[in-house]
């Protein structure tokens, strides 16, 4: 057990990663209440469906508790990898296809900003609310449309009446925008 | 796509974002399995996308989710550790004394274990049909209150419709739109307006807003003739203050979402 404790937020998530390795359930547990509540949300509200939501946020601590050894520190984040299965695995029950399954070494996600604890998860929360309350409302709508609803850059523009270039550059601006709240 | 041989950032955000077309995508895949740079830009526009993640309302999962997982990953640690018993057996003891341990460890290996796997894929799969039927009651109880809702909204409508106090308002055409005409029903009384019209087809950023233009003072939104505007079928409804003495009904052409007042032009107008 690390100094700080079984569920101290001080724990990185490699140490973490590295004693549920050794099969110790605290430290899953640690990082379970780290990261719940961020997968469930973004896995709701792509779903609207609490249920199905929680089905997905077991199936990934499930499979980090059986494969944990094949995380890499040097490949990226893990909060990263948690953020980017669960999306994907939620559009992917969205659209009835079940064929998604990241394995725990498949994908490097950088994320480029500190969420090891709630108070830097919630100084992220509040830094993206306000750049996504600034942003002209078709451009959040275009990046909503893509990351929450799994839409092609194509789709967007047959949903909006607008040309694709018209599209892309919404979604281009949303993003430099976005991209703020790592300055 | 890509500039010189490597690919744009904005493209690899596009891809990040899930919003590149299945032939687009598979096309920057491969790319990126063989570049290195464009990998580790990749990994990158993940992040950046998955902030997005944050923008989600914050909410926390059922208590039950965290018992059952921890539950869940107990029985593998127990499986696994049944399964790995007859090697440690054969680490320690040797000769005479190891034949009772490998016969009661066979048989935990060939029976008991299977069975406790068994077992738990069978709690498991009943917890996750709990689960299911209690997402499909909460669903149906809900499908029943909004049916009760609409029932309820029907009666009203019926009631005002039926109303000896209902006045029929016929909406003309005012200006270049051709063939366009309207109709209201309403009840000063329930303060209820119901009106169905043709017209011609807005831009997707304009409206048509029904208006109360009463005996003195200004005009009142009665709702809205297209997104935001509360429909049956193809009639249209709308609540005033009760008891308001309507001069006339107007529908003008106004920003997506109306406005508090007209701002734009008059489409059709009809005195009661």
């Amino acid at each position: 057990m690390s100094p700080q404790g079984a569920t101290g937020e001080a724990t990185t998530d490699w140490t973490l990663m590295v004693r549920i390795g050794q099969k110790d359930e605290e430290a899953l547990s640690a990082l379970y209440d780290r990261y719940s509540g961020l997968v469930f949300s973004e896995a709701k509200r792509i779903l609207r469906d609490a249920g199905a939501a929680e089905e997905i946020l077991q199936d990934l601590f499930y499979q980090i508790w059986r494969t944990s050894q094949r995380f890499d520190p040097a490949r990226g984040s893990l909060a990263g990898w948690l953020l980017v299965a669960a999306r994907n695995r939620a559009i992917s029950k969205l659209r009835r296809n079940n064929t998604v399954s990241e394995e725990l070494d498949e994908k490097g996600v950088t994320l480029g900003f500190d969420v090891e604890s709630h108070a830097a998860q919630n100084l992220v929360l509040d830094k993206v609310r306000a750049v996504m309350g600034s942003l002209p409302e078709n451009q959040r709508e275009a990046l909503e449309c893509a990351y929450f609803e799994g839409m092609s850059h194509t789709e967007i523009a047959e949903k909006t009446g607008q040309p694709l270039g018209t599209v892309k550059t919404r979604i281009r601006s949303a993003m430099e925008a976005l991209k703020k709240v790592l300055r | 796509m890509s500039n010189g041989e490597h690919i744009r950032v904005a493209e690899l955000e596009l891809f990040a974002l899930g919003a590149l077309p299945e032939a687009e995508a598979a096309a920057l895949q491969a790319h990126v399995s063989g570049c290195g740079e464009c990998a580790m830009k990749l990994a990158e526009a993940r992040g950046h996308a998955a902030l997005l993640a944050f923008a989600a309302k914050q909410d926390r999962p059922a208590g039950t989710i965290k018992a059952e997982l921890m539950a869940r990953i107990r029985a593998n640690r127990e499986a696994e550790e049944r399964y790995a018993w007859p090697a440690k057996t054969e680490e320690r003891g040797g000769g005479q004394a190891r034949r009772k341990p490998e016969a009661k460890s066979s048989l935990l290996t060939w029976v008991l274990v299977p069975a406790a796997v068994v077992l738990t894929l069978v709690s498991f799969l009943l917890s996750w049909q709990n689960r299911r039927i209690a997402a499909e009651l909460d669903r149906e109880h809900k499908e029943a209150e909004a049916l009760i809702h609409d029932r309820e909204e029907i009666e009203k409508l019926v009631g005002v419709l039926a109303a000896p106090d209902t006045v029929t308002v016929k909406l003309a055409r005012m200006g270049d739109a051709a063939n366009a005409n309207g109709v209201v029903k309403f009840n000063a009384k329930a303060g209820v307006v119901l009106y169905a019209a043709d017209l011609p087809k807005l831009p997707p950023d304009k409206s048509y807003q029904m208006w109360l233009v009463p005996e003195s003072g200004a005009p009142i939104s009665a709702g809205l003739l297209g997104p935001g505007g509360h429909a049956w079928g193809r009639m249209w409804t709308g609540e005033v203050p009760a008891n308001t003495q309507a001069k006339a009904f107007a529908v003008t052409i106004e920003p997506v979402g109306g406005m508090a007042q007209p701002t734009g032009p008059k489409i059709l107008l009809g005195a009661t």
